[in-house]
């Protein structure tokens, strides 16, 4: 008994482990060579953004906000430098997509108006079916 | 059963090695086959220590006791759920659970990177399995779990009972402080090894960071927990009323808590300036070092500890596995030192900036204080020849104005803008928390207190929360202005907005509450007193008579415990009742406290026992004012740490950039 | 009375008694010397005057020791002194500032001496402007105009 199921943990293992068949290799996620230079991008906007809001709530003087402003844009001016740079070197063209919005499809339900965030066979709020009858 | 669960132990260590070396070859060679095989072993190994582990388990829980382990930390009289922990109750079982932890990890790392991160993915494996392989070389060889009870010759021996459980560990807190430290421990390899694959195939940009955010905070939160679970069993369980006594083993789990508040301090300069990066990978390296030094000092008995796991072979190859490992990290290290080079200078002094250059500086003053401490017993046996005692005092005058200079920052940084603060915004900002601080200051000396170190850390208490408020406050009126909601919905939206940084401002209140609590321990009271039952005696504004004595037993453990009556000012206040065990198994004599918990103060009665000749028992009484505020501080550091989980709202949108006229997937990969 | 399953147990608690005596040892003035020396029982960080074992296999004889010492009119060093030269510095809670024991000290505060050095290091080495290859202004304008469309987009 307990040599037949180790054998069979010892030959299990081995199998799983050994035998990867071409159709079972996973495809790799596409990455953009300029995936970095979009990260630096977006870091820049975040700060800009963080620097916006501190100067809001006036934790910062107009002057440190215009020096640091300015500060940003040379930052991004480096980065689309880079990005030109590394275009060149790929020897491609690119296109800047515009990031997906965020919001979530909304369901209304047809017979009180209620939206929900989720697609649903019935309305939560007054049960009747969600999807608008033929 | 036993073969089974040694077989699978053995098992497991060869597919680490094959996965080591699948992956490296796949990654040098390019053969995405080897790279995949290399994942299955992976998910193998785990398979394979999930299943050690459960023939364990069961075998404590049905109480095979031919078992040697099964026969030394288990018992027929424990309850099931001691059973179950006695799992990690001892030296073999704990590295089998810490492996179980470990492999799940990476299990979870391979699962969730199928598709992506596939070119430093080989070389996250390689780490975590190295580990995983030093950790299975332990138990298959040097402490296997699976060993059996045997006279001289070959027979087995099953000896109907075992010993039980170390009672001091039959407590709830004990059942969970362990895996959750654990937890805590083996999660920082994941941020390492992303970190190291990373600096191998010099992957551009920072994504190793992004990448894990969360592991970083969720582990940092397992510790914290650990740790504070720890401190909670020691104060109601001990019977000393400490919390913390300056152990090495709670130093060694101290250690790499402290390094990780700094790497998820330092790191956001990696994230919003890409400075510092060498030292980021230091941070995180220290703190996985740290978790295994930590447990190769809890486990090799080099310096002694209440946290007694025996003596054992073990120690030197720790020494040799984190020598090896520190010495390949350093020179990858400083073979790419050009591809750390920070991004950006630094604009200012006065800046968020050099904020956090101090608070890692202090961090790791009190990381290498400490390490110092725990070791130089040691060491100065070893160079001086003498061995020199190093004990809490020591520690406690090294660390308190370390702990109040953090706390210091702690109020400071968050007001400093990034890049530069100019004078004038410093005064704004400061003005009122510095009024404030001192105010404090000067109304606790009116009340008569005069304890220097008490008053300083309560002033900054004051100074940080006063920051805090403010931060959320004018954050708050700005959202109220733009979006016109009302108070409450503009809280959480700007708590949403960016759930990091309030999150963080939360952990800091958590901090804030358990620095009150610490405060509090200059004016702890206490008495030792033998008394006739029904006599009384004072406490600070109690007064505690002893009306009764009680005997009883169960199956586990016989009892004794004494009723104890507490008044204030005449007035009935609460009835305490203290207990004496002393389990049968181990006839080991354990003592378990009674505590009244208020905010102000704990009243902490400890039934010591009979005098010998008397025949009267003698009581320790303590008050410890403000303890509670240390564990509710850890209730709002867990609601921080959970908001910090939380994705921001305004999460990082970006357009991207696409390359025109191919899909993406031909596009030659920069290097 | 209540009965017991196993009087051998029950014998045990009435035997695991404290010494008569245990508790008149903590006193404030055994406590005031105790602070300056180590527990040495192996289990414990504590000194003689904070372990709370009170029938602790180290703390107890010393307590007991000091007590005897100190109505024979002995001063604290004095105290302190003899229990070094039984069992040696580790006797004493706190490292000595002499020998070796200065390193007890001495080495954080060196360490934190070295960081701020290295703080100033990085802030003077970071703190060059061209640390980091600075665009110029003719480059930065040819930007600008992307500059300006990508930062108009935030509100």
């Amino acid at each position: 008994m307990t040599i037949a199921i180790a054998a069979l943990l010892v030959f299990g293992v081995l199998i799983y482990t050994l035998i990867v068949r071409p159709g079972s290799l996973p495809e790799p996620e596409p990455v953009s060579p300029f995936r970095h230079v979009d990260e630096a991008k977006a870091r820049i906007y975040e700060n800009l953004r963080d620097l916006q809001f501190e100067l809001r709530l006036g934790k910062l003087s107009d002057e440190d906000y215009a020096r640091t402003k300015l500060d940003l844009q040379k930052e991004l001016a480096k980065v689309l430098a880079d990005a030109d740079k590394l275009k060149a070197e790929l020897g491609v063209q690119t296109t800047s997509k515009a990031a997906k919005p965020k919001a979530a499809p909304e369901y209304v339900c047809p017979h009180c108006g209620k939206k929900f965030k989720e697609a649903m066979k019935f309305c939560g709020s007054c049960g009747k079916p969600m999807e608008a009858e033929a | 059963m036993e073969n089974i669960g040694a077989l699978s132990i053995l098992l497991a260590f060869c597919l680490t090695i094959f996965a080591i070396a699948a992956s490296l070859v796949g990654a040098w060679k390019k053969k995405p086959f080897l790279i995949v095989s290399a994942e299955r072993a992976v998910i193998c190994v785990w398979g394979l220590v999930t299943v050690a582990s459960g023939l364990l388990i069961y075998a404590l829980m049905t109480g095979d006791y031919r078992l040697a382990y099964v026969a030394a930390h288990s018992n027929k009289a424990m309850p099931m759920i001691y059973k179950f922990s006695a799992w990690w109750g001892g030296q073999e079982g704990s590295l089998l659970m810490w492996n179980f932890i470990l492999a799940t990890y990476a299990l979870v790392v391979v699962l969730q990177n199928r598709r992506k991160h596939r070119a430093i993915m080989p070389y996250v494996t390689t780490t975590m399995m190295v580990t995983q392989a030093f950790f299975l070389m332990l138990i298959a060889f040097l402490v296997p779990p699976f060993q059996v009870l045997s006279t001289g010759g070959k027979a087995i021996v099953d000896v109907g009972d075992g010993q039980g459980l170390n009672p001091l560990l039959q407590y709830w807190t004990m059942v969970i402080h362990p895996p959750t430290l654990y937890l805590g421990y083996v999660g920082y390899i994941v941020p390492f090894a992303f970190a190291l694959g990373s600096l191998i195939t010099r992957q551009p940009g920072d994504s190793w960071i992004f990448t894990t955010r969360r592991w970083a905070i969720v582990t940092w939160l397992f510790q914290s927990t650990g740790i504070l679970l720890g401190a909670g069993w020691a104060y109601s369980v001990l019977g000393w009323g400490g919390y913390w006594g300056w152990d090495p083993v709670e130093n060694a789990s101290f250690l790499p808590w402290l390094t990780s508040t700094a790497f998820l301090h330092s790191v956001t300069m990696q994230e919003k300036k890409g400075m510092m990066k060498v030292w980021n990978l230091v941070l995180v390296a220290s703190t996985f070092f740290l978790c295994i030094f930590g447990t190769f000092l809890t486990r090799s008995g080099i310096v002694s500890s209440v946290h007694a796991f025996a003596q054992s072979p073990i120690g030197p190859y720790f020494v040799a596995f984190l020598t090896v490992t520190i010495a390949i990290t350093i020179l990858l290290i400083l073979s790419r030192l050009d591809y750390l080079k920070s991004e950006a200078p630094l604009e200012s002094v006065v800046s968020r900036e050099s904020s956090f250059l101090f608070n890692n500086l202090i961090l790791l003053a009190s990381c290498f204080a400490i390490l110092w401490g725990t070791l130089f017993p040691v060491i100065s046996e070893a160079i001086a020849g003498e061995k020199i005692s190093v004990d809490a005092p020591w520690f406690n005058r090294v660390n308190v104005p370390i702990g109040l200079a953090l706390l210091f920052l702690t109020g400071v940084g968050p007001l400093l803008a990034w890049r530069r603060s100019t004078p004038d915004n410093l005064k704004r900002n400061f003005l009122w928390p510095t009024i404030g601080m001192v105010a404090t200051i000067a109304g606790l000396m009116a009340f008569g207190i005069s304890h220097f170190y008490a008053l300083l850390s309560l002033g900054l208490c004051t100074f940080v929360t006063w920051t805090i408020v403010s931060e959320f406050w004018k954050g708050t009126m700005a959202i109220r202005q733009k979006d016109g909601l009302s108070f409450v919905p503009a809280v959480i939206e700007l708590t949403h907005r960016n759930t990091r940084r309030y999150g963080g401002y939360i952990v800091h209140m958590g901090i804030v509450m358990m620095f009150i609590g610490f405060s509090g321990a200059a004016f702890n009271q206490d008495t030792t007193v033998e008394v006739k039952v029904g006599d009384k005696f004072p406490l600070g504004r109690y007064e505690i008579k002893v009306s009764d004595i009680k005997m009883g037993q169960n199956e586990n453990y016989i009892w004794q415990n004494a009723i104890v009556e507490a008044t204030v000012d005449g007035k009935p206040f609460a009835t305490l009742t203290p207990e004496r065990r002393i389990y049968e198994k181990s006839q080991q004599p354990v003592s378990m406290v009674a505590i009244k918990r208020q905010l102000n103060e704990d009243l902490y009665i400890n039934f010591a026992g009979m005098g010998s000749e008397s025949q009267r028992p003698t009581i320790q009484a303590y008050v410890f004012p403000l303890v509670s505020w240390i564990w509710a501080g850890y209730w709002v550091l867990l609601f921080g740490s959970l908001i910090c989980l939380v994705p921001a709202k305004v999460k990082m949108q970006y357009a991207r950039t696409e390359v025109v006229g191919v899909s993406t997937k031909h596009v030659p990969a920069t290097k | 009375m209540f009965r017991l399953r196993n009087s051998a147990l029950a014998l045990l608690l009435a035997g695991y008694c404290l010494a008569q005596s245990s508790s008149q040892y903590v006193t404030p003035e055994i406590r005031r010397v105790g602070s300056k020396l180590a527990c040495l029982c192996g289990a414990c960080k504590n000194t003689v005057a904070t372990c709370q074992m009170l029938e602790c296999h180290y703390s107890l004889p010393a307590r007991q020791t000091i007590a005897k010492l100190q109505k024979e009119g002995a001063a604290d060093d004095k105290i302190i002194d003899g229990f070094v030269q039984r069992e040696g510095k580790k006797a004493l809670a706190e490292p000595p500032n002499e020998g070796f024991g200065i390193m007890a000290i001495a080495a954080p505060v060196l360490a934190v001496a070295a960081g701020l050095g290295l703080i100033l290091w990085f802030l003077r080495r970071y703190r060059q402007p061209g640390v980091v290859p600075a665009m110029t202004d003719e480059e930065v304008r040819q930007y600008q105009d992307q500059i300006d469309k990508e930062f108009s987009k935030l509100d």
